[in-house]
């Protein structure tokens, strides 16, 4: 599903160095890490935000050069990819409802009132009932990355990444953001990848968990093969919690 | 036999490198910026000629934020400058007791240059740091990443229709410049004691149909070059919240340079090639 090699690439303070990860069809994959770790970072090379000085990147069977930025490969990538940025970066200047519009609007040939239902189908799948004019500001924060998660399904892709999905969100609105991708990970099967500093992840669905530490993978597998690391950044993280 | 030794290149001197420096960045700026004005005017075509419409066309509400919002402040700019004229037109031929040709001498520098100049350096005035600080703000948010990873071009969405918008705003507003400025003589003129009638056929003569068209003719390319530069600064910001204003005092800045810079360059061809325009 997605597989990254050797990714490597300069970000403000530090280098990401040689940064490999391998996400199941259909599987959660944590990304765990410190804060300034470089997980936001693996992130926007994975989706071309950023350009890489080595590595490649392969999403549904096709391989793309992170080295490069070559528009159209770009375009294709980014259509197999739905990504939910930290703090959701919902376009604030149109509605709710036209944000989920957009990828459809753009990508697809379907007119623009097909659009507009499937962006409420969308809502409502996640879960959330707005007005066609709710602007994404009239919405909790909570509400927000719900829209922000509809947006990032708007073209089914196969792979979800996410970034800090829970970060600002009370234990409630988290515990219900990680059901409703849990439910919509299970009708759809597309696979997940969870960026976050946030240990709880670890406990929940993730099958695979990649730790990150001054920007390179220093531990990766199971939740129980991470417990018993000795590690010194992998048992600050994980043993954090004191819960298992 | 061993290779020659690799000549690495003499750096410049210590007191020109900050100059080139500026030089280099002001190319790669120049660069960066042509490159925004093929890009937004390529999404303008398409945007006439595309029976698919992007989300919230826009460029209506934009006409209303940059245009409507502005025609009290060029209405009254304009006459206030069209009083400035006629009493400092008047002075000069004061000395040769020709005063009363002072609104037929206005007439033409008014739709060739002090119309389009008005509208568009109030709209900068306005509307340049709205621009810069609007798209700074999306930066900073993670909005434009957000579309570019969505496969959206910020260029199509957010630059196009303001460029489309200035469009028809700066001619607008320069028409008005021109016919408010026109006001501000003929007000002028009446304190300087001159008939209504007398001012107003003057104005109608001076006025020629061949001047409004280059006056609106400079607005378009003001236009451009308003919406480029105060796009490309609010785009090209670091992302963290303390560059909005930056780029925002840079918009106007830049814009009000850029749009003189231009209208100098149009005087000099439309000077030292008489019978051009």
């Amino acid at each position: 599903m997605l597989e990254v090699r050797n990714l490597t690439g300069p970000f403000v303070e530090q280098v990401i160095t040689d940064v490999s990860l391998d996400v199941e069809r259909g599987g959660t994959t944590l990304v765990l890490g410190p804060i300034h770790s470089g997980k936001s970072m693996i992130m926007r090379h994975i989706v071309g935000l950023e350009i890489a000085t080595a590595g490649t990147v392969r999403v549904d069977g096709e391989t793309f050069d992170a080295t490069k930025r070559d528009e159209r490969s770009l375009r294709r990538l980014r259509t197999k990819i739905g990504v939910v940025f930290e703090g959701s970066a919902l376009v604030t200047r149109i509605s709710a409802v036209e944000n989920v519009e957009l990828p459809l609007l753009e990508h697809t040939d379907v007119p623009s009132a097909e659009a507009r239902d499937t962006a409420r189908e969308l809502l409502a799948e996640v879960g959330l009932a707005v007005d066609d004019d709710t602007t994404s500001e009239q919405l909790t924060r909570a509400g927000q990355r719900l829209v922000a998660l509809a947006r990032a399904l708007a073209l089914r892709p196969p792979l979800l990444l996410l970034d800090e999905p829970t970060q600002g969100l009370d234990a409630h609105a988290a515990a219900q953001l990680d059901e409703t991708i849990r439910r919509l990970q299970e009708a759809n099967g597309f696979g997940v990848v969870i960026f976050s500093h946030e240990v709880r992840h670890a406990f929940g669905g993730a099958r695979q968990i990649y730790v990150l530490g001054e920007g390179r993978i220093i531990a990766n597998g199971d939740r129980n093969a991470l417990m018993a690391s000795n590690h010194a950044v992998v048992r600050s993280l994980l043993h954090r919690r004191g819960t298992t | 036999m061993t290779a020659p030794p690799t000549r690495r290149p003499t750096p410049p001197p210590a007191a020109l490198s900050r100059p080139l420096r500026t030089l280099e960045a002001a190319g790669g700026r120049f660069v960066g910026r042509s490159r925004l004005l093929g890009g937004a005017l390529y999404w303008l075509f398409w945007r006439a000629l595309s029976r698919r419409a992007a989300v919230s066309s826009g460029v209506v509400r934009e006409i209303e934020t940059l245009g409507l919002g502005a025609l009290r402040l060029v209405v009254g700019a304009s006459i206030l400058v069209g009083l400035i004229a006629t009493f400092q037109v008047a002075y000069q031929l004061k000395e040769y007791s020709a005063q009363s040709l002072s609104a037929n001498t206005i007439g033409w520098f008014t739709a060739r240059e002090l119309g389009p100049l008005v509208a568009a350096l109030i709209i900068v005035a306005r509307s340049a740091s709205a621009i810069a600080g609007e798209f700074a703000s999306m930066a900073a948010n993670g909005e434009i990443d957000a579309m570019r990873a969505m496969g959206l071009d910020p260029v199509k969405y957010l630059v196009a229709p303001k460029l489309a918008a200035l469009l028809i705003v700066l001619p607008a507003m320069t028409i008005f410049a021109i016919c408010f400025i026109s006001v501000g003589v003929w007000i002028g003129n009446l304190l300087l004691g001159y008939t209504p009638n007398y001012i107003l056929a003057d104005i109608r003569n001076s006025l020629d149909i061949r001047d409004v068209l280059i006056g609106v003719g400079k607005s378009l390319i003001f236009g451009l070059v308003l919406g480029v530069i105060a796009a490309d600064e609010g785009l090209s910001i670091e992302r963290r919240v303390s560059a909005i204003g930056a780029a925002a005092t840079r918009s106007v800045m830049f814009c009000m340079l850029a749009i003189l810079a231009v209208d100098t360059f149009f005087n000099a061809v439309f000077y030292f090639i008489p019978g051009l325009v």
